[in-house]
């Protein structure tokens, strides 16, 4: 508890150094810097389904600073530090409990990612070039990241934060050439690697296949069976370098891009590398020693995405239409029967969204999204392909849906959204958000988070999860 | 053959450039109303002026504020740019406006394609923060509330010459109007031209509206909606003046206000850092562009 004191101390002190001394700081240096930032509380309750009680599932405090100094029309850096620290794990009493226990890979900025944003751009007219860490974004769709992939993700909060704020920013050099007005191709070399991250088993929203393998490693070694699980990340040399391409342009009033992503996984796959079975035959045949290992393996994205709205007067005027697809070659897939894992093969997927907005009466605006994910090869040696978040049994194809609703209320001071998204099998999520703006700096969040399904699906396994979330935010 | 039909294209292309017209008028002229004009005539000249059809590009910061009833106050700041295209690909004009404050909104970026036909809507696409993501986003009805102002989409970027009837009711002058901001009267004494105006939209949010268009710019300084009950539910004032660019003079807003007389609410937008023809290039209005976003 003192060494968490102390690093709230410090952690405090410096955010008080910081707004005080920064407007004075930038001033000295003129116009041709600029700056924002903010510092965020978020509570995150736990308040519905289960028998537990209404728990305090995190207590996040944020400071956050963008900072662009422009050397000229044509070169500027750009630094985005962020730093938070979750305090529920400090301030619930269930001391050594799992939850607790979580407290050093989920109490604070974890690795690198307190640097969100640090590169020096280049802008003209035909090139412009980034150099540094940064995230890159492709694809239509909505909250469904299969195009998406370009950056790990942090799924600790599984999807519900902004995707912003759940991409993980890597350092990479993007080029962008225009040959023709708007015609874009754009290449990417990412040297860095960091691997998607998730929730620790028993957190809030860990996932049910980390959960399950967690207490079953418990099992193993309590009837004398010993676990052993290596950790394999790429090296950092620039042969390991994930490589993108992207052509962006414009056709008869469509935008489209055609994409290509080569390099290693940026989630790390379980393998099962031996297992030697106890010699004690009363024990259950599972009981051994195991030699796990967690592995990116290289892999290949190729896809297309495209918009078009509708401009012309007609039924359909001011219809936006989207979509994506994505062919993913050679991604891991987990092979097995429901909740356990027996292979780790690659496979290829198709995956495509496509996606229909509209604005109707006055400020209502409406998204519906519709989404498969096809399994090439939905078996392998007699077993079914696996929910990789649950070890829940897929069916070749998956099916989702989604619909956002928004409007705003006084002015855009109150802004509500809903966004539904739901898949097979009855498996779905709803999320209530509304955002009021107080003053031109002070910013409220009330949220409300709803999971349904089955408990191998992929929300249906946090159906006992529902959370409640309050955010309040003073910017500068 | 082959060169009779190359030609025929050429002398076509020729023909259509130097046609291309921005309602009614040739762009990248400036013009005034004169005694005499038609209402019809009138209003074209208002438009041409309201969209800067007159310059090949500007650029400007506008301070908006919101007001309620009670006199609490929300701020924000957008920079706007602005390339008129000249009917180019049946382009008008293009727009990028960006939000610079408060810092929640910083970064939030539309970039708005418009039409030389006027019954086509805009494209546009979003750069969203949030997401850092730019996405085609379908345009806004033209009824609603613009970034949640008291102006509507189409009072400030979307109506056109060819939406409305038009019938010149009179001349007068303006008596001035007092800027809710500062407190000034402005404007007073200015002779206008009285037209009043309705939608040919048989269900619209306004019935008709009265617009007094000053002879000296040939711009719309005062506006007054009025419901199908006849009932005055909301002013629009417009405050220009002569800008000086190098050897010419253009048109320009300085100053708006919109007042909701239904609820109290007023919208005020005060521009400033004005400049024309800076010969912003054309790629800064382009998804790419877009996408440099650092917020």
């Amino acid at each position: 508890m003192r060494k968490i004191a102390r690093k709230s101390f410090f952690l405090l002190a410096g955010v008080v150094f910081l707004a005080i001394s920064f407007p004075a700081m930038a001033k000295n240096l003129g116009s041709n810097l600029e700056y924002s930032g903010y510092l965020q509380t978020e509570a995150w309750l736990k308040v519905y389904n289960d028998e537990s009680h209404f728990s305090l599932s995190s207590f996040k405090n944020t400071v956050d600073l963008e900072t662009q100094y422009k050397f000229s029309d044509n070169w500027a850096f750009f630094f985005h530090p962020r730093y938070f620290y979750d305090a529920a794990y400090s301030l619930r009493n269930d001391y050594d409990s799992n939850f607790d226990r979580n407290q050093e890979y989920m109490g604070h900025t974890q690795r690198t990612e307190w640097l969100r944003d640090c590169y020096l751009d280049y802008t003209s007219d035909k090139l412009d070039v980034r150099i540094g860490k940064q995230q890159v974004v492709w694809g239509q769709a909505d909250g469904l990241p299969f195009l998406d992939r370009v950056m790990p993700f942090d799924l600790t909060k599984y999807w519900l934060p902004d995707f912003a704020d759940i991409r993980i920013p890597l350092w990479m050099v993007k080029v962008e050439y225009s040959p023709q007005i708007n015609s874009t191709l754009q290449f990417l070399v990412i040297p860095d690697f960091e691997a998607s991250r998730s929730a620790p088993p028993h957190d809030t929203f860990a996932f049910k296949s980390a959960n399950d393998f967690d207490t079953f490693k418990k099992v193993n070694l309590r009837y004398g069976g010993t676990n052993d699980v290596q950790i394999y990340r790429p090296s950092t040399k620039l042969k390991n370098s994930r490589l993108g391409l992207r052509w962006r342009s414009m056709f008869a009033g469509i935008d489209y891009t055609l994409n290509y992503l080569y390099g290693y996984s940026t989630s790390a796959y379980t393998y099962t590398d031996s297992f030697i079975p106890t010699a004690n035959p009363a024990d259950p045949s599972s009981i051994g020693d195991y030699k796990w290992s967690r592995r990116h393996k290289i892999m290949q994205i190729m896809g297309f995405s495209f918009n078009r709205t509708i401009t012309n007067p007609g039924p359909f005027e001011g219809l936006t239409i989207r979509g994506e697809f994505a062919y993913l070659h050679n991604e891991p897939t987990y092979y097995g029967t429901q909740g356990h894992r027996s292979y780790t093969e690659k496979s290829d997927k198709y995956t495509y969204v496509l996606g229909f907005d509209k604005s109707y009466f006055t400020k209502w605006d409406f998204s519906l999204q519709f989404a498969q994910f096809i399994h090439n090869s939905p078996t392998f040696k007699g077993k079914h392909v696996l929910n990789t978040y649950t070890y829940g049994l897929m069916d070749k194809v998956e099916n989702y849906l989604t619909l956002k609703v928004s409007t705003d209320f006084l002015h855009e001071r109150i802004k509500p959204e809903v966004l539904v998204i739901y898949g097979d099998d009855n498996d779905g999520r709803i999320s209530f958000k509304t955002k009021f703006q107080a003053t031109d700096n002070w910013w409220f969040t009330l949220g409300y988070y709803h999971f349904w399904g089955p408990a191998y699906g992929s929300n249906g396994e946090y159906r006992n999860n529902d959370q409640l979330v309050f955010t309040v935010k003073r910017t500068f | 053959m082959k060169r009779f039909f190359i030609f025929g294209a050429v002398v076509f292309s020729l023909w259509f450039c130097a046609n291309v017209k921005a309602q009614g008028l040739d762009y990248y002229k400036v013009y005034k109303p004169k005694q005499g004009m038609s209402a019809d005539e009138i209003m074209q000249i208002v438009y041409y002026n309201k969209y800067s059809l007159f310059a090949r590009d500007y650029q400007q910061i506008g301070d908006v504020y919101y007001v309620d009833p009670s006199g609490f106050t929300l701020k924000r700041v957008w920079k706007r740019e602005r390339a008129i295209k000249g009917g180019k690909d049946g382009i008008s004009y293009k727009d990028v406006v960006v939000m610079t404050y408060p810092s929640e909104i910083k970064g939030l970026a539309v970039l708005t394609w418009n039409y030389q036909d006027p019954r086509r809507q805009q494209d546009e696409w979003l750069w969203i923060p949030s997401l850092k993501k730019v996405r085609k986003i379908s345009a806004s009805q033209n009824d609603d509330a613009f970034m949640g102002s008291d102006f509507t989409v189409e009072e400030v970027s979307t109506r056109h010459f060819e939406d409305e009837t038009y019938k010149l009711i009179g001349e007068k002058v303006f008596s001035g109007y007092k800027f809710e901001r500062d407190g000034k009267i402005k404007l007073k004494g200015k002779s206008c031209f009285l037209i009043e105006a309705k939608p040919k939209r048989p269900h619209w949010y306004y019935a008709k509206r009265t617009v007094w268009v000053d002879k000296d710019t040939g711009s719309e300084i005062f506006e007054q909606y009025y419901d199908k009950k006849g009932r005055l539910f909301k002013t629009l004032f417009r405050e220009w003046v002569w800008y000086p660019v190098k050897d010419k003079k253009y048109p320009t807003q300085i100053s708006l206000e919109c007042k909701d007389l239904r609820t109290g609410h007023y919208t005020d937008i005060v521009m400033r850092n004005t400049k024309y023809d800076q010969g912003i290039s054309e790629y800064d209005f382009t998804v790419k562009a877009l996408m440099r976003s650092r917020w």
